[in-house]
């Protein structure tokens, strides 16, 4: 059975100062440093601290439009350096470098701060003496801690091709590659050569099989056969591309089903795919591959799956003689087919979603200023040890979530700062028209025990 | 004052009056058709300041277009009947309380060749001059009417792309070009 679960959207932060203008997407750090980097119209990307919601540094100068999209390199070892990459308007990429005193970001807590409410917090200081003391201060100042620049980000090197706008930039999750998609139709892909810092930048390849702007690259992980690239496009499509052993990219697959823009995509994350894996022994999990999520201007959250292949012809036809090609094979064409559409949530373009690492669950955001929260459930089984059939169902929206704005970007994050309930724990972070970034906790709201008998009658349960 | 400045102005009052008590109501306070037996807190209104706001009606909308310039003659919109008030559609929240709730815009355009090479601009034209006079909560659609011109899907994909709208707004040529037809709607 279904266990009803439901959850509250609640306010932690806004992060401060705000942007006087359009922001439009917020990427936390992917290397576990309390960073958030926000890319702005204003021509910025300000870096945040997730640790008291206030303004750590900016990427000033380097752009001459709107910044459109921020995309932070994997560490392949910490070497005390934040790179980080921007696409912009003005039709080009920035590669921008700062050296961080990573210490100071991880410095083991000291203070523990538990905030009651009312902007009084309570601070527990923990002497050498190992004796607990405690004072409150009004936590109305702008958060002196971690926010001196001690140097700034440098404009390290300007990457040219494009033609027009850059919408979207992401480092392969390897660090290995950066991919940039335009309203030029195209996807490049470009490959850091030399030692880092040396800022030689290499185009492994130009993509151009998209028949209108290319809104949206997502990396999916080394599964054992390379890293491969899902492109999201005005040409309401998406496509999947990746590198031969000749480093040849090309696509190996067109999904085909929205009927508007396809703005957004995520890949599924291991979390997910173990949920509902076959229960044998949970060492026998073996990975599958992942499936993915895209958002559209049809107003539809689909996923997608990859269709087991056909078996290869092994007799020889008309068509295929069995006569071994002299040409290099191409990489196999997969096919993907929609195999879920999400509860219908929102009435305006969905611009973003996230699919939980943590949870498995998936959050959008849209035109129409709501966040919405789904989780897949199991439905049953539809015979007895046959596969667990699931269903996707919404588990909380929050509407207004930046006032009467849109909301152009959702993302998962962990939480740094002194109220989390724990280690680990998840936020998510919405960036809108408004400029503003807010960070927002998943309550769980308790449901009361419903006896087997009177559950089909759930919907006349009121709580008094 | 012009009309952008006088909607501005409007807006910020709005904001004040819904300031902090606004938002905690708009998080905690609007019940959620999905989750309705979940939600538990009661909803009370704090924003009575806005009744005093005049509202918007589709007469309005057409007046803050109709003198919009065709980018090619000195002719309003109005005048070479691209834009009619029967073709502004407002469709107002069932709520008007309701902070988060969103008013639709719609305006269809009435090309005056079918052919109209510049149906892009003066559409985007007329987005952008809502966009800039209405309050933050109107949502605008700008759409070539039904069978007036040869490559309306197109142009109505183009005008309902925020992001191309965003682009277009910093490109200086552009911009230009817009700035000329707004203009005797700052007269």
């Amino acid at each position: 059975m279904t266990t009803p679960v439901a959850v509250q959207i609640l306010p932690i932060a806004e992060f401060k100062p705000i942007s006087s203008s359009r922001a439009w997407v917020s990427i936390p750090n992917p290397n576990g440093l309390p960073l958030i980097a926000t890319a702005t119209s204003d021509k910025t990307v300000r870096v945040y601290s997730l640790k008291n919601f206030t303004l750590h540094s900016t990427l000033e100068g380097g752009h001459s439009r709107s910044v459109r999209s921020v995309a932070w390199k994997p560490a392949v070892k910490h070497n005390g350096i934040l790179c980080v990459a921007t696409g912009s308007f003005d039709a080009t990429m920035g590669i921008w470098r700062r050296r961080e005193e990573i210490g100071e970001l991880e410095e083991p807590e000291q203070i523990q701060a538990e905030t009651t409410g009312d902007g009084y917090v309570i601070e527990m200081e923990i002497t050498s003496a190992g004796q607990a003391k405690s004072h409150i201060r009004i936590n109305n100042d702008d958060g002196d801690e971690d926010n001196e620049d001690n140097e700034d980000w440098e404009f390290a090197i300007v990457l040219e091709g494009h033609d027009s706008e850059v919408k979207n930039v992401a480092y392969s999750p390897s660090g290995q590659w950066l991919a940039s998609c335009s309203r030029d139709k195209s996807i490049w892909i470009w490959e850091e050569i030399g030692d880092e810092g040396d800022d030689e930048f290499e185009t492994i390849a130009v993509l151009q099989e998209h028949t209108a702007d290319v809104k949206c690259v997502c990396w999916r992980k080394d599964d054992g056969n390379g890293e491969v690239l899902a492109s999201a496009s005005y040409d309401d499509t998406i496509r999947f591309w990746k590198g031969d052993d000749e480093g040849e990219w090309s696509s190996i697959a067109t999904l085909e089903g929205h009927e508007g823009t396809v703005w957004s995509l995520d890949w599924e994350p291991e979390v997910s795919q173990k949920k509902f894996a076959p229960k044998k022994s949970p060492d026998d999990y073996r990975p599958q591959m992942p499936r993915l999520i895209s958002s559209s201007a049809d107003l539809s959250v689909r996923v997608w799956s990859i269709a087991p292949t056909p078996p290869p012809p092994n007799k020889p036809s008309y068509f295929n003689s069995g006569i071994p090609s002299t040409m290099r094979p191409g990489p196999t064409e997969e096919t993907w087919t929609c195999t879920a559409t999400l509860p219908k949530a929102h009435d305006l373009p969905i611009y973003s979603i996230g699919w939980s690492k943590k949870s498995g669950r998936v959050a959008s955001t849209a035109g129409d200023g709501k966040v919405v929260l789904y989780e897949e459930q199991t439905k049953g089984r539809t015979a007895v040890g046959g596969e667990i059939e699931r269903e996707w169902a919404i588990i909380g929206v929050l509407e207004g979530a930046h006032g009467p704005y849109e909301i152009n970007h959702v993302s998962w994050c962990t939480r740094f700062d002194a109220g989390k309930r724990e280690e680990g724990e998840e936020m998510l972070i919405t960036t809108g028209d408004d400029g503003v970034v807010r960070a927002w906790s998943i309550d769980e709201i308790p449901i009361p025990e419903i006896e087997d008998e009177v559950s089909t009658g759930m919907n006349g349960i009121s709580i008094s | 004052m012009t009309d952008v400045e006088m909607c501005k102005a409007e807006t910020g009052i709005k904001d004040e009056s819904s300031g902090k008590h606004g938002i905690r109501d708009l998080l905690v306070g609007k019940p959620s058709y999905a989750l309705d037996p979940f939600y538990m807190s009661d909803f009370s209104d704090t924003d009575s300041d806005d009744s005093t706001v005049e509202p918007i009606d589709e007469q309005e909308i057409y007046d803050l277009i109709a003198p919009i310039s065709d980018p090619e003659h000195p002719l309003s919109l109005e005048s070479l009947g691209v834009v009619k008030l029967q073709d502004v559609h407002l469709t107002s929240p069932p709520d008007p309380t309701n902070p988060a709730a969103l008013s639709r815009v719609l305006v269809e355009l009435t090309p005056t060749v079918t052919h109209c090479s510049l149906a892009t601009v003066i559409g985007l034209g007329v987005r952008v001059r809502l966009e800039q006079a209405l309050p933050p909560s109107y949502r605008v659609e700008v759409k070539i009417k039904k069978d007036t011109h040869a490559q309306a899907d197109e142009v109505n994909k183009q005008l309902a792309d925020k992001e191309r709208v965003a682009a277009a707004l910093e490109n200086a040529n552009l911009m230009g070009i817009l700035k000329k037809m707004m203009k005797p709607c700052l007269d």
